[in-house]
């Protein structure tokens, strides 16, 4: 019990462990001791979801977690989609439906949608609107990040299928 | 909009979390979903000198039937709630309130505990735990109590929980083979609610409905159960004569404020369109 606490966790696989002030932000936690630049801050409130990240696999708001939260837990931020040079799956179906204008919301779009295929979620129109709700953009009016979604859903269903 | 400098502990045990509290004298706060808490941190409305968190004590999310009710645990979050087929089957008031609830990402830190002790006024948790006569238990040092949800809720965040005592688990009747509507006017899809409305019944084979409640959110300093609303419903068959004279009774239940979101007047305006909106869609569902 202390102002300062060890914070030991993975994150994108790899296994960090930094001493930090017990109220920092798991968001401000990722960027600044990790220099993990990828997931953004938006409101730090809670509401428009550009600093979501997978907490154990489930898209949460790393701005609503103080860093300790996470000792010993898993976390996957948009830096760990890519591989070896090549974009993931979300990220080209992006590319493909010009699904980002200035990009700030992006990483959090991204990782919405990573958990729902990995939910083995297929969703369109209306009903992935609304599972998107927590997720703001201001540029697009959100039409071709449904769009580019629905696109990588059908996809990662169709991989399970033939696999 | 960072937290002022405070002091974590991660509680393993209710124990050592009641401990803990006793030793911070007050000044110390629960952390469960932190999806109230740490905004309010952020924005320095609250300044603890300690937050424990109590993510890490076991069995606190169980959610169990038996005896006549459905027990939550207090850390049971939204998502969890959303995927229990005990709380579809037994609470659906519950079930049909969840999706109310801010967004994917929230639900899935959420807890109910922490909604409840929160005790936003337009906050849907409460609603459902106040129409339902929820049994709140609560432990302390000096050992556990209950309440029921009315006498919990003391008004705009202010509960009757002891800044020493914490909530541990919830216990809601076991309502199978109850319909249930939850009907909400919200600025954006899961936006604070400007006015809600729980109405939840058991119909019977003659078309008649017993068990009628109907709660009414954001229209007071905490959530109401619209009692002489409910009670006027017993037996009926919820007829359109019924449901307006309810949706006017629930009037006398509602002292609403104007805040940012809307005006006092628009509230009471409100009422008891969504209350009938709510009877109308139950009635329904049975036919």
């Amino acid at each position: 019990m202390s102002a300062r606490v060890t914070v030991a966790l993975r994150v994108n696989g790899r296994a960090y462990e930094r001493v930090v002030e017990s109220r920092r932000l798991l968001v401000d936690f990722l960027r600044h001791e990790l220099q993990l630049h990828g997931t953004h801050v938006g409101c730090e409130q809670g509401v428009c979801g550009a600093c979501t990240v997978l907490l154990d696999g489930e898209p949460v708001k790393s701005c609503l977690m103080l860093a300790p939260q996470a000792h010993g837990h898993s976390i996957t931020t948009v830096e760990g989609l890519a591989g070896r040079g090549e974009l993931h799956a979300v990220q080209q179906a992006f590319r493909d439906a010009h699904a980002l204008q200035c990009g700030y919301c992006t990483p959090g779009f991204l990782l919405a949608a990573v958990a729902l295929a990995d939910h083995g979620v297929a969703l369109e129109g209306a009903a992935l609107r609304e599972e998107l709700a927590g997720n703001l953009c201001r540029c697009t009016g959100y039409q071709n990040i449904v769009e580019a979604i629905e696109r990588y859903l059908r996809q990662a269903a169709g991989g399970r299928r033939d696999g | 909009m960072k937290p002022a400098p405070l002091e974590y502990l991660a509680a393993a045990t209710a124990e050592e979390a009641l401990a803990a509290l006793a030793r911070f004298d007050g000044n110390a706060r629960l952390l469960a979903g932190g999806q109230s808490l740490v905004p309010l941190l952020s924005m320095r409305l609250l300044r603890p000198t300690a937050v424990i968190d109590i993510n890490g004590i076991r069995g606190l999310d169980r959610i169990a039937a038996g005896d006549g009710v459905v027990r939550i645990g207090a850390l049971a979050r939204y998502s969890a709630l959303q995927a229990s087929a005990v709380i579809r089957e037994r609470v659906p008031l519950l079930a049909k309130a969840v999706p109310f609830v801010g967004d994917r990402q929230i639900r899935n830190r959420g807890t109910l505990g922490g909604a409840l002790c929160h005790a936003d006024p337009a906050g849907e948790m409460a609603l459902c735990a106040v129409t339902l006569v929820a049994r709140l238990r609560i432990v302390g040092r000096a050992g556990r109590r209950e309440l029921d949800a009315e006498a919990f809720f003391q008004g705009p965040y202010t509960t009757a929980l002891e800044p020493t005592e914490m909530l541990e688990a919830v216990e809601f009747p076991d309502g199978a083979g109850a319909e249930a509507v939850v009907v909400e006017h919200a600025r954006r899809h899961g936006d604070f609610a400007v006015v809600s409305v729980a109405a939840t019944g058991l119909p019977a084979p003659d078309g008649s409905w017993r068990w009628i409640r109907i709660g009414l959110g954001a229209v007071a300093d905490r959530a109401r159960y619209a009692r002489r609303a409910s009670e006027g419903l017993a037996g009926t068959r919820l007829q359109p004569a019924d449901v307006e004279a309810a949706a006017a009774r629930c009037l006398e239940d509602a002292e609403p404020a104007a805040d940012v979101r809307a005006s006092a007047e628009y509230r009471r305006h409100l009422l008891p369109i969504l209350v009938e909106r709510a009877l109308g869609e139950l009635a329904r569902r049975r036919r």
